[in-house]
């Protein structure tokens, strides 16, 4: 499967991004303006408009071999939204998507730093260190951030883990978020995030969000994630001007139906 | 139910606002030029232009779970006027598109509209 490309700092798109969001329901108003409706669940659609400026000749060289492999609107490919959490259920540890350890019990309701009760609690009982996980169908080569805001009465360590890499970081009685990115380093087609507690633990976390880019940005709470199988190119025609030596900008029109 | 969204402010909408009532008449005009009103519906429908700028991230992540959550046009949620604090528990999105935008970071913006629904 094709993989949309991210830039050379790892982002995968600049501003301004446009998204567009389409549903489709039949709707049938009477003359006293009472309305009957039916749903299409299957036909819902998702649009991102891309505008790049001053890419690097590098930058555009991959953007060219990834339009000539789509070849234009024709071949599906995986598109990870540039504005989105990419993690599924991120308010709800106790979702299917997500996998605990057998030793690691997961309550919820618990005072989050916006002072609602969205928050979890995550407590080890084991003797050995235990996780909790989410596998996604991205890339496991691009370069991402996991964040993630965490407090625990007791001082201890929490490590981040993003595939094969981990990042090991303090967790005191405050609200901290924590993050890591990394680069993965293999050509799997997925890749798992993930919170490791020593033994003993006992650690309240929320928000835990994935985006690919080397940085995080404000929580975006999900239910479906950002993770798009069988993106297509919008238009088989790819614009280009060159604005100088080395600086190119060019717009990228992408669509994801849920129906295809 | 669902309940519309409300922003960092707790408010729901930003100026400029627009709201819409409306209602459902039909008139039958004769030969001679006198006409005949009457009513089609009960009583009036409300309707709400929400234009919002300058939204964070997470702002427009909630916006964008809830027209998903209702799928489109098609779920009901509760809405609370914003200019008189009236609850209306029968509402709906008009649309089937809903397009968001992010100029730069929490500058983002986007276009909402909603209708009270009859019965």
């Amino acid at each position: 499967m094709l993989i949309y490309p991210q830039l050379g700092t790892g982002a995968l798109s600049q501003f301004p991004i446009r998204k567009r969001r389409t549903q489709r329901t039949v709707v049938n108003t009477t003359a006293d303006g009472t309305s009957i409706k039916l749903a299409d669940a299957s036909g819902g659609a998702t649009q991102w408009e891309l505008t790049y400026e001053e890419l690097s000749d590098s930058e555009l060289s991959a953007l060219e071999q990834f339009f000539a492999a789509a070849e234009g609107s024709l071949n599906g490919f995986v598109f990870l939204d540039p504005a989105g959490n990419l993690l599924a259920w991120s308010g709800k540890l106790d979702n299917p998507v997500w996998t605990p350890g057998p030793m690691l019990s997961v309550t919820g309701s618990i005072v989050d730093p916006w002072g609602g009760t969205q928050a979890w609690r995550l407590a080890n009982t084991g003797n050995g260190a235990q996780a909790i996980t989410q596998t996604i169908q991205a890339p496991s080569g691009y370069l991402y951030c996991m964040s993630v805001y965490v407090r625990s009465p007791l001082p201890t360590i929490a490590t981040l883990l993003l595939g094969a890499t981990r990042g090991d970081r303090s967790v005191n009685s405050q609200w901290n978020r924590i993050e890591f990115a990394a680069s993965g380093d293999g050509t799997e087609s997925s890749v798992s995030f993930g919170l490791e507690l020593p033994a003993g633990a006992s650690v309240e976390v929320s928000g835990p969000q994935v985006e690919p880019q080397g940085a995080a940005s404000l929580y975006k709470a999900t239910t479906t994630g950002g993770v798009y199988l069988g993106a297509r190119l919008a238009n088989d025609t790819l614009k280009i001007t060159a604005t100088g030596l080395n600086r190119h900008s060019c717009t990228v029109n992408i669509i994801h139906a849920d129906h295809l | 139910m669902l309940t519309f969204p409300i922003l960092k402010t707790a408010a729901v909408a930003q100026y400029p606002a627009m709201r819409y009532v409306e209602f459902r008449n039909q008139t039958v005009r004769f030969v001679d030029g006198t006409e005949q009103r009457y009513r089609d519906a009960s009583g009036p429908l409300h309707r709400w232009g929400i234009r919002l700028n300058a939204l964070d991230e997470s702002e427009i992540a909630a916006i964008e779970e809830f027209f998903a959550a209702n799928q489109g046009a098609f779920g009901n949620f509760a809405f609370t006027d914003p200019w008189d604090g009236q609850v209306y528990n029968n509402c709906s999105l008009t649309g089937e598109t809903l397009e968001v935008q992010a100029l730069a970071e929490m500058c983002g913006n986007t276009v909402l509209t909603v209708q009270e629904n009859r019965g």
